[in-house]
């Protein structure tokens, strides 16, 4: 463990400028963080509360084009170039990341997603202090977890104790001025953690439950709890015009969107509200561990925070445990 | 006035009147509200009524065609009924409306109640639901008073260079994530099929991003001119802070100003735009 | 201010003001070629959206024009597109764009003259304000 002081901080991030972009919490409007290209090092909030977006666009962008085809130029990929630093990614964006890595990465690996991972170094950031939404803890995670950061900061009276748990970690901590530390690492904030195995042993047996329509009876169909998500990573792709040829454009999409499972015949296998809230909880308590060996969840409780409606899914989940889901 | 709710509410569901009532619950933060189904006298005692009951639960009445249903509805989510009833998606008859007058409800956000009134609230002329069977609260003496409106942002925003405003737009809409929050919340959009998600013509397309994204956020504010009754739904929703409110009510006014007509207030008057005044002075 | 020419969208009404526009060309009057005319069945037919569209694509200036009130061959179209537009006109001068970039004109078959006037005044109006951002 070192020791970075909050002096040496800026001399840091201008280092990482340096050697590439660095993207990290920035406060844009009031009450709005968001993950943003740094300009200037004092734009940096690491004491940042949640971000509403995920650092997921950062390998995952809520659009891009893959490829553009014309006439006159013929085929071409964008390019991705450059080095990233990711900075002030708490453990349960860390986790969204490793998530995401299941389906981007596994043969035949997405060769965008590929290429971003390869280029960016994540510094995570311990949490001094936990959200009411909180639930990390169920998914082998704490607000003090370095895992799935290449380097880990925690935030201690008058800097940060610090630690590279990778080479791409170590290299971007080569330029920090450190100190050998001095104080210890301090106790994580309380996360109340659910029992999400014991969901998934049981969840089957409740696909046809009532409960799911009486829980879809206030949900709106809008997309904010997966754009909002960290290991939500569904899309559309589409072909479209340009100037003198097309591209093709690949943006977010949902489950939770009417349109996502419509078929060119018209028909639908998830026509209903419930049909599609329902899809959401088994994709990550369900289908997900079942194919990768990992929930498809994070415990961050955004859309616990963002959905407008406020459908809890801790509240699903408890309800599931103590056998409430079973009535209707 | 929980009380009297709880008891009509139960009442409706135990003779069979309604087949559910749609109010109000405690949300999983223990602060502030939720949407309620209840379909039982007994699921009528979680029922609640305060300040963080800010959801206009009109824009669940669509859902509900067919059904007969009962509702607990603000002043404006009211307003928003006369809307959904005059263009024909809301059958009077199928609806019992359980009025509740209103002294304005307060910004909140999960976990994060607040004391301060909604902006919204500061430009309400409405204490009493425009149309209800059935009234909570004693509706307060005539004239209803007005809450002194604090500075318009829309004043404030048509005072500044055009420059100024359209980056001012440009740079919130190009925050957008394009979510349909704004659109799935509002009470006024319910069309089968939203003009961003046609294929033909190519309004957006699927493409998140300016400018496909200040064409969404333009054309949803125009299709609610003369329709939104400002109930702010739009921008509570919107995880990404964007304005939307300003838009709208900037549109409510020159519909005001212009035909002289705020929407939702009387079902009988004829809509601004499927009419016309043969001599008008409004170009 | 740049070199670079005003690009305009016109919406004309097949009745009235793509006659005009019709007559003023066979006429052969000048007017400046900066106009893009896009001939739709009534002023009543120019749906906000494709305004919307025509700004989004990089139009400098929109033009819709239609019969005079009280000449509308379906009688009623250009009374709904009036109010529709002044709505619409007032809602883009709040986003940002001039209120001179969106001209409303009621132009007749007879009005060869004043359409050429009207698109020579609307194009070196857009001169001064300049290329949109």
């Amino acid at each position: 463990m070192k020791f970075l002081s909050n002096g040496n901080l800026r001399g840091w991030l201008e280092s990482l400028m340096g050697m590439g972009s660095l993207i990290a919490p920035v406060d844009l409007e009031p009450g709005l963080t968001l993950f943003s290209q740094v300009r200037d090092p004092g734009e940096v909030n690491l004491e940042y509360e949640i971000t509403p977006i995920p650092p997921k666009d950062l390998f995952f962008p809520s659009s891009e084009a893959l490829f553009r085809f014309s006439p006159s130029r013929g085929y071409e990929i964008p390019r991705i170039e450059g080095e990233t630093f990711l900075l002030g990614v708490h453990p349960c964006d860390a986790l969204g990341i490793r998530l995401m890595d299941f389906p981007f990465l596994s043969p035949p690996a997405d060769p965008r997603y590929e290429e971003r991972r390869r280029r960016t170094t994540i510094i995570g950031l311990g949490c001094v202090k936990a959200r009411p939404e909180c639930f990390c803890t169920s998914f082998g995670i704490g607000p003090l977890d370095p895992s799935n950061a290449d380097a880990f900061l925690v935030p201690v009276p008058g800097g940060f104790l610090v630690e590279a748990k990778t080479g791409k970690g170590a290299r971007a901590l080569a330029s920090a001025k450190l100190k050998e530390a001095s104080i210890p690492i301090p106790k994580p904030p309380e996360v109340s953690a659910i029992d999400v195995e014991a969901v998934r042993k049981v969840a089957l047996s409740l696909f046809d439950s009532p409960y799911w329509g009486r829980l879809a009876d206030r949900c709106l169909s809008c997309k904010v709890c997966a754009y909002v998500c960290p290991s939500c990573y569904c899309f559309d792709i589409r072909d479209y015009p340009t100037r003198d040829g097309a591209e093709r454009v690949r943006s977010w999409d949902s489950c939770q969107s009417p349109l996502f499972t419509r078929q060119a015949s018209g028909y639908d296998p998830r026509q209903t509200k419930a049909s599609r809230l329902r899809n959401r909880f088994y994709h990550k308590f369900s289908y997900f561990p079942d194919e990768f060996g990992a929930f498809g969840c994070t415990g961050c409780g955004r859309c616990v925070r963002y959905c407008p409606v406020n459908i809890d899914i801790r509240e699903t989940l408890s309800a599931i445990l103590r056998g409430e889901a079973r009535i209707a | 006035m929980i009380e009297e709710i709880r008891a009509k509410a139960a009442d409706l569901l135990r003779s069979g009147e309604v087949k559910c009532f749609i109010g109000y619950e405690r949300a999983s933060d223990g602060l502030t509200a939720r949407p309620f189904f209840a379909y039982s006298a007994d699921e009528a005692d979680r029922l609640i009524f305060d300040g963080t009951c800010v959801h206009n639960l009109a824009r669940y009445l669509p859902d509900m065609r067919g059904k007969r249903v009962g509702i607990l509805a603000k002043p404006c989510d009211s307003r928003s009924i006369n809307v959904l009833i005059r263009e024909g998606q809301v059958e009077r008859e199928e609806v019992y409306i359980v009025g509740v007058v209103c002294d304005g409800v307060y910004r909140t956000t999960w976990g994060k109640p607040s004391r301060e009134l909604q902006p919204r609230c500061l430009y309400c002329s409405k204490r009493t639901p425009v149309v209800y069977d059935y009234l909570v609260g004693q509706p307060p003496p005539a004239p209803e008073s007005q809450h002194p409106a604090s500075i318009s942002e829309v004043e404030a925003l048509e005072r500044k260079p055009a420059a100024e405003r359209w980056e001012f737009w440009r740079s919130h809409f190009a925050r957008c994530i394009r979510c349909n929050a704004c659109r799935q919340i509002c009470p006024a959009c319910y069309c089968p099929q939203c003009f961003s998600d046609q294929l033909d013509p190519l309004w957006t397309g699927i493409r998140i991003g300016l400018p496909q994204n200040w064409v969404w956020n333009v054309g949803r504010a125009l299709h609610l001119a003369g329709r939104c009754i400002d109930c702010e739904e739009c921008q509570r929703a919107c995880p990404m802070g964007i304005p939307l409110a300003i838009l709208n009510r900037k549109l409510a006014s020159r519909v005001k100003e212009l035909f002289g007509f705020e929407a939702g207030m009387d079902p009988r008057a004829p809509f601004p735009f499927a009419t016309f005044e043969k001599e008008e002075e409004i170009l | 201010m740049s070199d670079r020419e005003p690009r305009v969208v016109g919406f004309l009404c097949n009745w009235c003001s793509y006659a005009g526009a019709d007559l003023a060309g066979t006429s052969r009057m000048q007017y400046p070629p900066n106009i893009r005319i896009i001939r739709v069945p009534c002023s009543g037919r120019v749906d906000p959206l494709l305004v919307i569209k025509a700004f989004e694509r990089g139009a400098d200036g929109v033009l819709v024009s239609g019969c005079h009130p009280g000449d509308c061959h379906y009688t009623q179209g250009n009374y709904y597109a009036r109010r529709r537009l002044a709505i619409l006109r007032d809602l883009l001068e709040f986003l940002g764009i001039e209120r001179d970039r969106f001209r409303i004109e009621w132009v007749s078959a007879a009005e060869g003259q004043r359409f050429a006037q009207i698109v020579a005044d609307f194009v070196k109006k857009l001169k001064e304000l300049g290329p949109r951002r």
